[in-house]
């Protein structure tokens, strides 16, 4: 043992990485990625639709694949590592949903909100844990409420059966100072693992990651070459190799990670990620790294900026859930465009 | 129910009670009212009040106040069917009057469930405090009564130092007040202050118990407390998670002890007095888990979850109980291993297709 915490990797590549393909993976892309993953000793491996389970629906989009196609063909391909959906109570229901994916053999289960409505997740994790089954918190969204905000936000969590909180940073809006004020608090204040998700909208997804890591976050998560919703994720494969270089324990095989890197940008990934224009101005906003495509084909269709359309979204505080609002801002600002000319 | 369940229940009141019925005297021929009377706590109460009727003629009559409290006739119906025992469905808010011949008064209304009380601080408050408070104005009107049995909490007095053996009743430890997450700790607290109040103004005679952690039939396994995890992890097949270092330390009273306990604060505990009701033998949750596991004949698996980082979290909750030993004999009959043997029991003993909503 060293001195150092171990870490839980959780992969969500086959998750998060679902919002980059409009939740179209394939069942062939999971099994392979799945595999490699399970090869490389990744703790745990997330599936589904980006918006978790039960969230394949016109509004948000429709996955190709059903979530029961999806985690069966994961299932089989998983020996070592735990198969982990994501939960966002509202889209997942517990009759319809959480309690077919026990019986599909989901090990891991987070259930998230947006990060002042702990409230919403009570029942969902009651039940996960009522099962016997691995139960986290995730606070989405985590950059729009101050510490001791969440730190009560957690608590409920905690209070619910939470075995641990992981705070999401949805926009990518964070900076490694942030990071480590805010992890550092949570930490020293709860009693449960506090674990951290990136994205790299303003090119921090690892910086954040080893902050986080640093100020005692003993859960980070990590995709294969970043594949995430908007700029991607903190680079799987990069956060292992650093957290090894920093002393961190992963008990994940580095190069058969580096394989399964290889392995998702041939099979599963159209392209890599990049940082655009279009996702620094999200980060910079403050707004879901999700709502990048609709905020997008909206500007289009209005003829409008898509960069005013985030910082007037950002200015409204929208969270995941009011893609609507798009619309309604795409529209004023048209509007406002039409009266000045 | 099943006749197993019901057997093992009787039986543990049965052992409890040997040698020792008629330190319980008093209540003969009385009218006990208990409000959260279909709860963990006012079921075990009314289990054992019945057996005293009975096995040992007390001729008792028995109330039980919930604001569900037709769920008796699922969760227990032997004593919802008894003509000894009169279910009263409201909430004790709204309670106006008490039966006029009541002359035992046992107030345990009150969800431990810390989920509701992070979830609904506000109701968490009100419903304690307004409870109380309704509770006490119409038994102060009683010309029958004779005690009152205050259920308060062990939280009540705050964090435990990590070096003392146990916690006593007149410890006033730190309590974070200025956090909702104090809600259930401060209402319980202030509902004590509200019972001097009463016993003040009124001259009532009021003596007050505080509950710490209890192993035992009719506790629902959904409630996420470590005990309750491990032992239904156990019970489906594993593995036993410990979350943390498992250097936390509880301790755990059969609730056939509890009950007695509770009936001897009320009839012979210090008008004013507070007495700790728990187990003074702590263990750390990670021998807890061993023990649980041991218990199986197919071992589960024990596994630790993710370890927090930063500085460890560990604490300890153990009463100190000299008071309730010295004052009023008191002592454990069942010990923590066979607590562990007969909650299985009860569980295994569940009706057929009445295990999930057991668990």
């Amino acid at each position: 043992m060293t001195d150092k915490p171990r870490i839980l990797i959780s992969d969500p590549t086959l998750r998060d990485g679902s919002h980059a393909v409009a939740h179209k993976l394939s069942i062939k892309q999971i099994c392979a990625y799945a595999a490699a993953a399970d090869a490389a000793g990744i703790p745990v491996v997330e599936v589904g639709h980006g918006n978790g389970l039960g969230a394949s629906s016109l509004q948000v989009g429709e996955s190709a694949v059903s979530d029961e196609e999806m985690l069966t063909a994961a299932r089989k391909n998983l020996k070592r590592s735990k198969l982990g959906i994501h939960v966002i109570p509202g889209f997942a229901t517990i009759n319809k949903d959480l309690s077919k994916a026990v019986d599909l053999g989901v090990d891991v289960f987070r259930i998230a909100s947006h990060c002042t409505e702990a409230d919403t997740t009570q029942r969902h994790i009651s039940f996960v844990r009522e099962r016997g089954k691995i139960a986290y918190g995730v606070l989405m969204m985590s950059h729009m409420a101050p510490n001791d905000v969440l730190l009560e936000e957690c608590r409920k969590m905690e209070s619910y059966g939470a075995e641990g909180v992981v705070l999401m940073d949805s926009a990518g809006f964070s900076v490694p100072s942030d990071v480590t004020e805010r992890i550092g608090f949570l930490v020293d204040a709860l009693s449960i693992p506090v674990g951290f998700h990136s994205h790299n909208n303003l090119g921090l997804a690892i910086a954040n990651s080893i902050a986080a890591a640093q100020a005692g976050a003993t859960i980070l998560d990590g995709t294969a070459r970043g594949f995430g919703a908007g700029a991607g994720n903190a680079q799987l494969e990069v956060l292992v190799a650093v957290l090894h270089r920093l002393g961190f324990e992963t008990g994940i095989d580095l190069y058969k990670v580096l394989d399964a890197a290889d392995l998702a940008e041939k099979e599963v990934l159209p392209a890599l990620p990049a940082i655009k224009s279009i996702s620094i101005v999200s980060g910079l906003a403050g707004v879901f790294s999700g709502f990048s495509k609709h905020v997008m084909r909206v500007s289009e269709e209005f003829k409008v900026d898509p960069r005013d359309v985030f910082f007037e979204l950002g200015k409204r505080k929208v969270v995941a859930g009011q893609e609507d609002i798009i619309i309604e801002v795409a529209d004023q600002l048209a509007a406002s465009k039409r009266e000045r000319s | 129910m099943t006749d197993q369940r019901r057997e093992l229940v009787r039986r543990n009141c049965l052992e409890v009670l040997e040698g020792q019925a008629e330190r319980l005297a008093p209540l003969r021929k009385g009218h006990v009212f208990i409000t959260g009377g279909t709860g963990f706590m006012g079921t075990w109460l009314a289990e054992l009040l019945t057996c005293l009727n009975d096995q040992y003629a007390f001729g008792m009559r028995v109330a039980l106040l919930s604001r569900q409290a037709q769920s008796l006739r699922e969760s227990a119906p032997h004593l919802a069917a008894r003509k000894d025992v009169a279910l009263v469905e409201k909430d004790a808010r709204e309670l106006a009057e008490l039966p006029e011949s009541t002359s035992w008064l046992i107030h345990a209304a009150a969800s431990p469930d810390n989920r509701t009380h992070s979830s609904d601080p506000l109701e968490t408050i009100d419903s304690i405090v307004g409870g109380t408070r309704a509770v006490m104005e119409a038994a102060a009107r009683l010309p029958e009564l004779k005690r009152v049995l205050n259920v308060g909490s062990g939280l009540s007095c705050g964090a435990q130092p990590l070096d003392w053996p146990g916690l006593p009743e007149h410890f006033a430890g730190h309590l974070d007040f200025s956090s909702a997450g104090a809600c259930y700790a401060e209402a319980k607290r202030l509902a004590e202050t509200l019972c001097a109040a009463f016993r003040n103004e009124h001259r009532m005679e009021i003596v007050t118990a505080r509950p710490f952690a209890f192993l035992g039939p009719y506790q629902l396994l959904s409630r996420p407390w470590a005990v309750n995890n491990f032992v239904r992890d156990g019970l489906l097949g594993g593995p036993i998670r410990i979350q943390g270092d498992g250097e936390t330390v509880r301790s755990y009273m059969y609730p056939s002890d509890m009950a007695f306990w509770l009936l001897r604060i009320l009839v012979d505990g210090k008008n004013g007095g507070v007495y700790n009701v728990g187990s003074p033998d702590g263990i750390k949750l990670k021998d807890l888990a061993v023990k649980i596991a041991d218990s199986f004949s197919k071992r589960p698996k024990i596994e630790f979850g993710v370890l927090k980082g930063g500085a460890p979290n560990t604490s300890r909750l153990v009463p100190d109980v000299s008071s309730a030993r010295t004052a009023l004999g008191l002592g454990l009959r069942t010990g923590l291993d066979t607590a562990i043997e007969y909650t299985l029991a009860w569980h295994r003993n569940a009706a057929p297709g009445k295990i999930a909503s057991t668990i």
